[in-house]
Order: C-alpha cells, then sequence, then structure tokens
C-alpha cells in the first residue's frame, strides 16, 4: 500500500502542494488526474523519493521514503514522463544491468529477463542498442525496466503519452494482469477514456489538493455529469457546484 | 572494505558507466587523438629544431670577391655555401635566394695591404626568418678569420698575440645529460596533466550533465544505490577515459623517444620501462580527481553545452597553474609542494622522465592526499545528487 499524509511541497515560495493526503491499495490501480500545473508530476516524484517534502510522510508498504530510501526503491518501479534510455546500450543490456542494481542475481535473475521479454513482447528488440527506438518502443523498455525486479508497488507518469494503439493495448493489458497479481498501481493521465477503463480509483487534483476521489463511476455519479471528462472538468476546474465539489471531497 | 564497495549492485552500476563511456566513439577519439598529437607534435618539433639547426646551409653571395679568392675559400665551410659574384644589385640577389650579400668596397685589396681596413658590406633581409641564423653564421666565420689574420700581422711584426687578449675564456658546461633533458621535456609532465583534462572531458559531461539532460538521471536515482556509489561508479568510468588517455601518451612518448634527436641535443634518454609503469601508476589518483571534479562541475551546470563550457576552461587551469609556479621560481621540491596535487605529480614525471629517482614515501603520501580529496569530492557529490535543482523541478 500506498500512504500519503499531509504532504505539503513549496518551491520558490510557490505552494505546490498543500496538505495531500491519500491511499493507494494494493491490486488496485489508482489514477490521478489534474490539469497541467495540479502538482501530478511533484506529488509523483515525492512518493518515489526524488524529491522530498516539505511536510508529511510518504510510506511505501510500511516503509517511510524518506528516512529509509534505499529499502522503499527496492520495492518501487517508476515509469518517468519522457525518461532517457541509454543508447548505447543494447535491450538485453539494459534490463540485465537494472535487474542487477535492484539485487537480482543467477537464476532469478534469467527468470525475470525471460519473463518481461515475454510479457512485454521485446524479442525483436532485445538485442538492439535503444538509439532510435519508436516512442512506443521506448515505452515498453523503460516499463520492462521499471518491472523486472516485480516491484510492489508501481508508479507512471502520463503513460500512453506518444503511444500508438498497439502499444497502448500492451500497456493498458500488462497493468491489469499487474493488478490482479497484488501490485498497487499509481499513475496520471490526461486521457480520459483510459482512466475510466484502467482505474479502479481516480484521484482529482487541482491548486495542489485532492478535489476529487472515488471509481469513475462514483465520480460521475456524484458530479451529475455524462461522463468522467466532463466531470473531471466539473472538479478541477470549478464547474461542479459547491455542494457536488464537497460531496466528493468528503 | 572493498567488499562494501563493490557490492553485485555497485559493480552493475559501474558496468552500466564503463559501457557507456567506452562505447561513445566521440569521447573516445577524442582521448586518444589528443593523447597521441602531443606526443608526435613533439618528437615532430624536437627533429624539426634539430634538423635546421644543423642541416641548414647559409646561401651567401660574395660580390667582388674574385679579388680576393682566398677570403672565399675560408669562408666556405659546411653550412656556408660562398658564390662569387661580379657587380650585382644586392636587393636583387637576395630576392633570388640569397640569404645574405657581402660586397667588398671598391679599392678593398689594396686598403687591406696597406692595413686601412677597408670597408665590407652586408647585406640582410632582416624580415626573413632565416636572416637571423644566417647573420650570426657569417659572424662566426668571419671573426674566426679575423683573429687569425691579427694573429698573423702581429706575429709578422714579432708581437705575442696575447698581448692584445688579457685573457683567453673557456665555457664548461656542467649540466648533466639528464638536467639538459629535464629543460628539453620540461613541458611534458604538464602535457601529460593536460591530457587527464581533455581525454575525459567528453565523457564527464556526457555522464553528468547529459544524462541529466536526457532525462536519464532520475531512473538511475530511483534504484536502491546511494548516491556515493553513484558518483563513485561515474568517477571511475571518466578516470578509465583520461587514464588511457594519459598512458596512450606516455607510450607514444617513449615509443617516438628513440627518433628524437635527443644525443644531438646532448640528451641522453634514460626513461625506463620500470619509470613509465611508474608515471602510469602515480597518474592514476590524480585521474580520479580530475574525472570526480569534472563531474562534480558538470553537475552544477545548467545544461550540456554550459558544462562544456565550463570543463573547457577547468582543462587550461592546471597548465597555467603550473606554469605560474615555475615562473615564480618557488622550490618545488620541496617535501610540502609534493603533497599538492598536480604540483607533486609534475616534479614526480619530470624526475622519472630523465631517469632520476623519486621519493618513494613522498610520492604514496601525496597519492594519499589526492585519493582524500577523491573521497571528499565523492561525498559532496553525493550531496549535490540530492538538490531538487538536479532535477528542474523548481
Amino acid at each position: 500500500m500506498i500512504t500519503v499524509e499531509s504532504v505539503g511541497k513549496q518551491f520558490a515560495g510557490r505552494e505546490v502542494l498543500r496538505d495531500l493526503s491519500f491511499t493507494v491499495a494494493d491490486g488496485r490501480i489508482t489514477a490521478l488526474l489534474g490539469a497541467n500545473g495540479a502538482g501530478k508530476t511533484t506529488c509523483l516524484r515525492i512518493v518515489t523519493g526524488l524529491l522530498r517534502a516539505d511536510c508529511g510522510r510518504v510510506q511505501l508498504g510500511g516503509v517511510d521514503v524518506a528516512k529509509q530510501p534505499l529499502a522503499a526503491r527496492r520495492q518501487l518501479g517508476v515509469v518517468g514522463d519522457r525518461e532517457g534510455l541509454y543508447e548505447r546500450l543494447t535491450v538485453a543490456e539494459y534490463l540485465s544491468l537494472f535487474a542487477r542494481m535492484q539485487g537480482l542475481a543467477g537464476a532469478d535473475l534469467e527468470r525475470a529477463l525471460r519473463s518481461v521479454r515475454e510479457q512485454l513482447e521485446l524479442d525483436d528488440l532485445w538485442r538492439r542498442r535503444t538509439r532510435g527506438f519508436s516512442q512506443g518502443e521506448r515505452m515498453k523498455v523503460s516499463l520492462a525496466r521499471a518491472l523486472v525486479h516485480r516491484p510492489r508497488h508501481l508508479i507512471l507518469d502520463e503513460p500512453t503519452r506518444g503511444l500508438d494503439v498497439l502499444a497502448a493495448r500492451l500497456l493498458r493489458r500488462t497493468l491489469l494482469r499487474l493488478r490482479d497479481r497484488g501490485t498497487s498501481i499509481l499513475f496520471s493521465s490526461h486521457v480520459m477514456p483510459e482512466v475510466a477503463e484502467l482505474s479502479d480509483r481516480v484521484l482529482v487534483m487541482a491548486g495542489g489538493r485532492i478535489v476529487g476521489d472515488g471509481s469513475p463511476e462514483a465520480l460521475i455519479q456524484r458530479t451529475g455529469c455524462a461522463n468522467l471528462e466532463d466531470s473531471f472538468v466539473a472538479l478541477a476546474y470549478g464547474g461542479a457546484t459547491g455542494k457536488q465539489v464537497a460531496e466528493v471531497s468528503a | 572494505m572493498i567488499g562494501r564497495f563493490f557490492t553485485p549492485q555497485m559493480s552493475a552500476l559501474l558496468r552500466k558507466e564503463l559501457l557507456e563511456a567506452w562505447r561513445d566513439r566521440r569521447a573516445l577519439w577524442m582521448a586518444i587523438g589528443f593523447s597521441l598529437l602531443f606526443p608526435v607534435l613533439l618528437a615532430g618539433s624536437t627533429i624539426f629544431l634539430v634538423k635546421k639547426h644543423t642541416e641548414e646551409i647559409t646561401r651567401l653571395a660574395l660580390l667582388g670577391g674574385d679579388r680576393v679568392p682566398l677570403l672565399a675559400q675560408r669562408l666556405r665551410g659546411d653550412n656556408l655555401e660562398v658564390e662569387v659574384l661580379s657587380e650585382r644589385e644586392p636587393r636583387e640577389l637576395i630576392a633570388d635566394g640569397y640569404d645574405l650579400v657581402l660586397q667588398l668596397a671598391e679599392g678593398f685589396v689594396e686598403d687591406y695591404e696597406s692595413f686601412r681596413a677597408p670597408r665590407v658590406y652586408l647585406y640582410v633581409d632582416s624580415s626573413s626568418a632565416a636572416a637571423g641564423r644566417a647573420e650570426r653564421h657569417l659572424q662566426e666565420r668571419l671573426g674566426a678569420l679575423q683573429q687569425l689574420v691579427v694573429s698573423q700581422r702581429l706575429t709578422a711584426r714579432g708581437v705575442t698575440p696575447q698581448l692584445l687578449a688579457p685573457w683567453r675564456l673557456q665555457v664548461r658546461d656542467v649540466s648533466t645529460p639528464s638536467s639538459r633533458g629535464a629543460m628539453v621535456l620540461a613541458m611534458v609532465p604538464g602535457l601529460l596533466i593536460l591530457t587527464l583534462f581533455v581525454a575525459s572531458l567528453a565523457t564527464s559531461v556526457d555522464t553528468s550533465a547529459g544524462e541529466r539532460e536526457r532525462l536519464s538521471l532520475e531512473t538511475l536515482l530511483l534504484q536502491p544505490l546511494p548516491g556515493w556509489q553513484l558518483i563513485a561508479a561515474k568517477t571511475l568510468a571518466v578516470a578509465s577515459m583520461g587514464w588511457l588517455g594519459a598512458l596512450l601518451a606516455i607510450a607514444a612518448l617513449v615509443a617516438l623517444m628513440p627518433v628524437m634527436p635527443l644525443a644531438e641535443l646532448g640528451i641522453q634518454q634514460a626513461t625506463t620501462l620500470s619509470g613509465v609503469v611508474t608515471m602510469g601508476l602515480l597518474l592514476l589518483p590524480l585521474a580520479l580527481l580530475v574525472a570526480v571534479v569534472q563531474i562534480l562541475l558538470a553537475l552544477r551546470s545548467q545544461s550540456f553545452k554550459d558544462a562544456q563550457t565550463q570543463l573547457s576552461i577547468l582543462q587550461l587551469a592546471p597548465v597555467t597553474l603550473l606554469m605560474a609556479l615555475d615562473m615564480s621560481r618557488m622550490e618545488l621540491s620541496r617535501p610540502f609542494w609534493q603533497l599538492v596535487p598536480l604540483v607533486g605529480q609534475q616534479q614526480w614525471l619530470k624526475a622519472l622522465l630523465v631517469g632520476d629517482p623519486v621519493a618513494l614515501p613522498l610520492v604514496l603520501a601525496g597519492s594519499l592526499v589526492c585519493l582524500l580529496l577523491v573521497a571528499l569530492c565523492v561525498a559532496l557529490g553525493a550531496r549535490a545528487l540530492r538538490r531538487e535543482s538536479l532535477l528542474n523541478a523548481e
């Protein structure tokens, strides 16, 4: 389980996150929705330990991210927004090295590499260096790197950005399989149909706070809108009535 | 201790850094290119200078020389060609390729025979690069001839020539082959140290500012490895490139020494195999220090280009510093200076290049100081990795 408790963060005196609290349950997919500048990436970076919160606490499976960063990183897989690969390494080398950095060796390492190679359909890319890969191929390699050590928690920042249909479908299939295996998944996205299809729960962020929290159906019902996109607009941009916002925030 | 450092995770990280560094063809060619360039230039310039000094011929046109054939005969020598010509314009002769034109005045023979010191005109083009050398060459020959004539005249009159020479100066060179070698090879230690900086520059920028710009640094920071291990692995990879450059330069220099005209300069080649190995080993701590300092600076820079600019300026610093210290005439061979990174290595390299011994305790102490500074910089680097500005978060 991922627990975020009363987290606040400022950059140069500007408040980016305010008293942010939520949990992400094991075996559930939670989407973080928000307009640009709502604080999603900062929130995810604090959860992964890349940034320090000014106040509050983040725990991954009971491990405090700020106090035991190495222990937290061992149970975490992260796919960043537009992250870079090492273009002089082949996919096999890249995944093998990151698996070793996560402490895998011997038969466990071989098994883990075989598993991600099959799951993410990497056969054609396996011996190629990553220079010149398409966005979809890059995403597959990044996802494989994040999953190779079978983390208990998976964080993805805008994972479907720039993906073609096949790559997006493969990603969705993978996330659903991981959910069934008990992995807690937190991802940010702008793509509403994808959020509606994948998420067990949606957190809507605006102005550094959670302004909506519930399943996609619950949010639609509570805002009285026709679909998740309208519900998001109502919550994030203030289109909803005060009563509706108070209800979903409760 | 080593087990704590080289954990399997650290080994994987180091392998990643080494693969990245050594597969970067641009960085590799830059390291190899500069490392081979300076020994080749040094050897080439030495050969050229000696050849110029010993083999270049001075062409002299002697106008009016047909009246004094003995003069032309006496002036001719190994590197002085004398051509006796009848009346011509001296400027034309110089334009035709003569280095000098010596014109004897009208009535030279009569004046000479009656001891009236006839005039002799020397035409020279001082804007020509060869003019100074040619003039010196001729003056030496004329001076010796003049001395001979004076002696003969005095002797003919019963005067001992020694009367005109109250003393005889004899120059005795007390330099040793190794001290002459030190003078000629003085710039080599500075260039070897510069090689460390140049050879590791591209790799250090790529592994720090480059990783940040390519957004792969975040992925690395998310691995369960302490920050000091990240910096240490990067330092080792960068230092491997710099050290390779320095080793290559030493090997090239030693390989080229037999073709360099050291004997003509009175220098004995004294660099031994053990000296070469020692030079390589004592540059290793400095390679690590250079690498980690470059990484620290690159991590502080705003962008890849900014890092390149800063490090390009930094690479001039060691040579400038060493030149300034040399010119200040400080006693750099004192033990204190050998504990100072760069200066210590410069002094040891100077000694080893000419076959002089180096004090092992001082080498060990100086290298230890260097390694302590490396450890301090690694700790600073680990702190730098925690800076939020590194992730462009602010």
